[in-house]
């Protein structure tokens, strides 16, 4: 094949590229990724050069090697998933991301069903204002400590701090939403011959969904730090307990792993979970929830 | 005539107390102190190790502003917080503006700083302790990395938010690009530095306590922490509720009147 | 049978307490007023005499202590299907499309699906949005969101229709073509309506009967009878006609007289 040969099938496959993607947005990917492929080239001539202690920053194979020695005894795919006790990484991803789901399965409705209630009555709703504010600042990683006194070193412990954080944001941002909800639109339906409980399902929850969904924004992205920390400090498994013990044990290629793996999952579960629903909302319903 | 104006007055103040944000705050901690008190008293068994009552932790305050650690941990605290707040704002604004004015260092640099952001402070503790061990050092480091990145991506948004008619309108005018960024992309982005600068100082503070906690250096988040080696449960509770009431005093009394009177102030671009 | 009003007040007299000092607004004094069948009464007045408190009190959003208020006999306590409410504002579900929005009243009577989708056919079609069935609010123009508070209002088949200055926020244009189908509309549907607005010229339009009142404590100054028959109510028509324009010039003079000794005062 001739080098002209070759140009056409460039051009064809830029012209490709250009058309599926869009010319700005190849050019924002293309300028995106630079810096990646910089700071990793960077590293592994770091690694090339020794210029910094193995221990100090692990060569990327190794990190691409933890994965596999850090699952060698696991015994397979399904073992992985039915959670063996000898498939180690699998194992503490699967624990964080089941607290949260199970958190946020406990969390959701109830922080949902309390902000309903209280947002509804103005004057309760206000006394509560303070209440939600207050255990939203402290949540999270101060009530680490007293959960461990509560209920010792476990999985008890990490599951209470994201229960614990998902409920007051979601209970608040419910709460702000539920009284934000024009009057107008509660009487309309009364006037219908709308029930409490009508009110409550068609206008009350719809209206305050937009804020509901930013406090599960907010929900995974303090929860998921705390849970992390929660982890490090209370928990005996988890992303969060792997990094902390690796990181006693200076096995600097299983915390870099742990770490890069702890804001993958964040990333998706955002990007491509918790935003989509946002914009789902905003959009098909003509709905901006302005946060307080 | 008089006594009966006075009834009405009092009941308009006391109308007004019970329905405005300090005095409903007040309602609300005298209200949770008596069902503390009551569940740390006639509901749990051992309420010494489980849930002191507020006496009990009224007293270890006491106990522990006689030796004189409270005040020097609650001065280690705010001394980080305050340090590491205004050395991560102060980085985040010149490389937030940066990244506003100019389109290629803006689509070069987004993503990697969007991926390192998503690497929470917490994530990357145990990376920075094997850097430079449970030192004050790490601990700054953790609260400099969560504190910067709010900042420095409110200022990118508030600079994109100035109406290029402005800019425009400035340069007909023979204003240089330094004035520009004086006059216009400045002011025009203050209410996003205002609203970034809660932010970041609210990440700030969970990073001290969480950092503290850590890598053991003294603070709250070490009392807290060792208040639970020590089987000490009254000196959590302290802790905590000095954690919630310094927030709480500061985001209402100092960051939120800060932003509201940006944002009235220098909030053309907003509204 | 049909001599009975369908709406009756009597004696209506309403105070706002005032949450702060204990005084309260005096906003209705002594309304006594009767809607028959297939009747369409307008209320005029100049701003704040207390329209809307009417209207919600008839509507059971508002309690009231002093007087009678009765639909079909039945004393009013709350919020009911009888009284279907057009407000002022746009008061139809932003997370419902067009045809959701029409037939919430009959879902929330639980009626079986056919027969609301049936009846939403109908009203949409009434009010001309066929063709918009599965858009949502925030896809609609004023004047379209109102069609469709409208419909969503009669398609509860109410006892009375209550509108509360339901084409304030539409402009001129709109407004005229509105009151045009509106009129279209309750021919069809042979609705009773009590309909409150403070333009002279559309209550004089709509009403059979128009009421004026004072300013505030709203009482009932005249009630003037409009006798020219809907199907003549047409706007190319009535701008020529005699009725309408002596009528409309009556209201504005009475309505006057109101803001002008406030403005004495
Ligand atoms: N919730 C309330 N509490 C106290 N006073 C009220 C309340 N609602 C209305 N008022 C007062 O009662 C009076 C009548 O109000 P209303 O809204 O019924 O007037 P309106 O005739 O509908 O006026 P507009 O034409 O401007 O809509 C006004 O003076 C108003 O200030
Ligand atoms: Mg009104």
């Amino acid at each position: 094949m001739g080098a002209g040969a070759e140009m056409i099938t460039y051009n064809r496959l830029s012209i490709a590229l250009q058309k599926r993607f869009g010319r700005q947005r190849l050019r924002r990917m293309i300028l995106g990724s630079i810096p990646f492929i910089v700071l990793i080239f960077l590293w592994e001539l770091n690694t090339h050069f020794g210029w910094y202690d193995p221990i100090e920053i692990p060569p990327i194979s190794a990190m691409w090697e933890a994965i596999f020695w850090l699952q060698s005894d696991c015994p397979g795919f399904v073992a992985a998933i039915e959670g063996h006790n000898d498939c180690n990484l699998s194992n503490n991803i699967i624990s964080s991301i089941g607290r949260v789901i199970l958190a946020a399965a406990v969390g959701i409705p109830l922080g949902v069903a309390f902000g309903v209630l209280a947002g509804i009555n103005r004057v309760l709703s206000g006394y509560l204002e303070p209440v939600g504010i207050f255990m939203n600042s402290v949540s999270g990683i101060a009530w680490i400590p007293l959960a461990i006194v509560w209920f010792g070193v476990g999985w008890e412990t990490t599951l209470f701090i994201m229960l614990n954080t998902i409920f007051w944001l979601i209970f608040f941002n419910t709460m702000m939403g539920v009284r934000a909800v024009p009057r107008v639109l509660v009487q309309g339906v009364q006037t219908l011959g709308g029930s409490r409980w009508d009110t409550i399902r068609h206008v009350y929850i719809p209206g305050a969904l937009p804020s509901i969904i930013t406090g599960m924004r907010m929900s995974l992205g303090f929860g998921w730090r705390a849970l992390i920390a929660a982890e490090m400090i209370g928990g005996d498994s988890g992303l969060g307990f792997m990094i902390f013990v690796s990181a006693v044990e200076f096995k600097s290629e299983e915390v870099f792993l742990g770490v890069i793996l702890i804001s993958i999952i964040y990333l998706i579960s955002d990007r491509w979970l918790l935003v989509p629903l946002e914009k789902w909302t905003v959009e098909r319903w003509g709905l901006v929830w302005k946060p307080t | 005539m008089t006594s009966n104006n006075n009834v009405v007055s009092f009941r308009h103040k006391l109308k007004k107390f019970t329905t405005d944000g300090a005095g409903r705050l007040i309602i609300f901690l005298i209200g949770s102190i008596i069902l503390w008190a009551f569940i740390s008293l006639f509901i749990i068994e051992r309420p010494d190790r489980y849930l002191p009552s507020p006496m009990a932790v009224i007293l270890s305050s006491l106990d522990m502003l006689y030796k004189g650690s409270l005040i020097s941990f609650y001065s280690d605290t705010l001394g980080r917080l305050v340090f590491g707040g205004i050395v991560g704002i102060l980085i985040g604004i010149p490389i937030g503006l940066a990244l506003g004015l100019n389109r290629t260092i803006a689509d070069m640099f987004y993503p990697l700083m969007n991926f390192f952001q998503s690497v929470s402070g917490i994530a990357i503790f145990p990376v920075v302790v094997i850097w430079f061990g449970n030192s004050d050092t790490t601990v700054m480091i953790v609260i400099l990395y969560t504190s910067f990145f709010p900042i420095a991506f409110n200022v990118l948004s508030g600079v994109r938010s100035v109406p290029v008619r402005y800019i425009q309108a400035a340069r007909t005018l023979g204003a240089s690009r330094l004035q520009i960024i004086r006059d216009v992309l400045l002011p025009g982005a203050m209410p996003s530095i205002a609203v970034g600068t809660r932010l970041s100082v609210g990440f700030a503070w969970r990073a001290v306590i969480a950092g503290e906690m850590l890598a053991g250096r003294p603070g709250l988040g070490n009392m807290i922490f060792s208040g639970q080696e020590l089987d000490n449960t009254a000196q959590i509770l302290l802790g905590m509720v000095m954690i919630g009431v310094t927030w709480i005093v500061l985001d209402h009394y100092l960051l939120r009147p800060l932003e509201a009177d940006t944002i009235e102030r220098w909030g053309l671009v907003q509204r | 049978m049909s001599v009975e009003a369908k709406l009756i007040i009597k004696d209506l007299t309403h105070y706002y307490p005032d949450e702060y000092t204990g005084e309260s607004v005096h906003a209705l004094e002594n309304i006594n007023l009767q809607v028959y069948e297939n009747e369409f009464v307008a209320i005029v007045g100049p701003s704040g005499c207390g329209k809307t408190t009417l209207l919600n009190i008839v509507a059971g959003l508002l309690p009231y202590r002093q007087g009678i208020a009765t639909v079909d006999g039945i004393d009013i306590s709350g919020p009911g299907p009888d009284r279907g409410v057009v407000f002022q504002e746009h008061a139809i579900l932003p997370w419902r499309t067009v045809s959701k929005n029409i037939g919430h009243g009959l879902e929330l009577q639980r009626l079986p699906k056919t027969e609301i989708s049936r009846r939403v056919h109908e009203y949409i079609d009434l009010v001309g949005l066929t063709g918009f069935e599965d858009r949502y609010p925030h896809e609609l123009s004023g004047g379209m969101k109102q069609r469709v508070a409208v419909a969503r209002t009669l398609c509860a088949d109410p006892v009375i229709m209550l509108m509360d200055e339901p084409f304030a926020a539409v402009d001129a244009q709109t407004r005229i073509t509105l009151q045009d189908e509106l009129n279209r509309i309750v021919m069809a549907t042979r609705k009773t309506v009590l309909f409150i607005t403070h333009s002279v010229e559309e209550a004089a339009f709509l009403g059979d009967r128009c009421i004026v009142f004072s300013r505030r404590p709203g009482q009932i100054k005249t009630e003037i009878k409009i006798q020219i028959p809907r199907e003549e109510r047409v706007w190319k028509d009535m701008s020529s006609n005699p009725i309408f324009t002596d009528a409309r010039d009556e209201i504005l003079r009475l309505v006057r007289q109101e803001v002008t000794s406030d403005d004495e005062q």
